[in-house]
């Protein structure tokens, strides 16, 4: 069973790209941060299917997962607490 | 200071650098010198308390998160599949019955990963939930998972 | 053994990937910032788990399996500080959750 590997890293990476829509629509920073938490836990799905696919070869990927899911996480609070200022949500409306 | 958290700390932090090395034996030396460095920083932080958390209570409360956190995942699943959306989200407020500090942190982490509940805000003993679904039993569902963090700590007197 | 090891492998991969469609779905369906929280803190860490769990269960050796393991556990507790920082933070500026909007069955 090595077939599956690649298949769901590229379907993951689609799942990354149409993420972006919503980075894109916004309409808070919030939301538009969303997709960056997104971008950890997707991107860390990605690192470790690659790494497995990669047999023995790129096992520093798994590394590479791990940092990724940490600072996914730090980031999202040192914006929450930091970044996100009441500025930002003049143009909130429920889309 | 408690020799058998010393101890059994110790051992974690091996077994934690055992894991991230992959289980290589080429690395020790350096591991030596962080696990020495993990314990340390570890009973500045955090020193050893008498009430240590209870086994039987940590398993009960991992195997309630997991299986909770499966049914939230596949609720979230279904709703986000559908070609119709079907919510219906509020705000509710929750009065909080565990001590301040560890025991209502845990809880407010535990119930963002819960079935249908996001925690917005603490105010005093009042939580702040927003439910994607407040057609659900957001209140038994809390007061189980409170249940169990005061059986994992040992918080009942 | 392997190959029925190789099956549920498989499976929990298929598992995972399908709750991450759902965690994009709903991050992009959803209508306001709190049900999008939701999508995210729930669907895409099963997702992770079930993917992690899947891959460890076809890994070399122990100490590799319970490593990947152990990522599962850091994000979601990165994710659930996270989303309660990000949704107090959108609770104190005032924006309102979508009431129910949707009909009711």
């Amino acid at each position: 069973m090595t077939s599956l590997e690649w298949p769901l890293a590229v379907f993951l990476l689609f799942n990354l790209l149409a993420a972006l829509i919503r980075a894109a629509r916004g309409p808070t920073a919030a939301d538009r941060m969303l997709t960056a938490l997104l971008f950890g836990t997707t991107g860390v799905g990605m690192l470790l299917l690659l790494a497995h696919a990669g047999n023995g070869v790129s096992m520093p990927l798994v590394d590479t997962a791990l940092v990724l899911a940490l600072l996914a996480a730090i980031a999202g609070v040192a914006f929450a607490r930091l970044g996100w200022r009441k500025t930002e949500e003049h143009h909130d409306d429920p889309a | 200071m408690n020799a058998i958290a010393i101890v059994i700390r110790t051992l974690s932090f091996a077994l934690a650098w055992w894991v991230l090395t992959e289980g290589r034996g080429d690395s020790w030396g350096v591991g030596a010198v962080t696990v020495m460095f993990a314990l340390v920083v570890s009973l500045v932080l955090s020193p050893p308390v008498r009430k240590r958390i209870s086994l039987t209570g940590a398993l009960n409360f991992a195997i309630f998160f997991l299986s909770k956190s499966i049914q939230g995942g596949i609720q979230v699943a279904f709703m986000a599949l559908r070609p119709r959306l079907d919510m219906a989200p509020a705000l509710l407020e929750m009065q909080l019955a565990l001590p301040p500090g560890k025991a209502r942190v845990m809880l407010i982490y535990t119930l963002n990963l819960l079935p249908g509940t996001v925690c917005v805000g603490i105010e005093g003993d009042t939580l702040h939930l927003h439910v994607i679904d407040s057609r659900m039993h957001i209140e038994s569902e809390m007061r189980m998972a409170e249940s169990r963090i005061v059986r994992m700590l040992r918080l009942e007197t | 053994m392997t190959i029925l090891l190789e099956w549920l492998s498989a499976g929990l991969l298929l598992a995972g990937a399908g709750f991450y469609l759902a965690g994009t779905l709903g991050l992009l369906r959803f209508p306001d910032v709190y049900a999008r929280l939701h999508a995210l803190t729930k669907a895409d860490n099963l997702g992770l788990g079930l993917l992690a769990l899947g891959l460890a269960l076809q890994a070399e050796s122990l100490a590799l399996a319970l490593k990947i393991l152990l990522i599962w556990p850091l994000v979601l507790a990165a994710s659930a500080v996270v989303s309660f920082a990000i949704a107090r933070r959108a609770h104190e500026l005032g924006i309102a959750p979508v009431g129910q909007e949707e009909e009711q069955p």
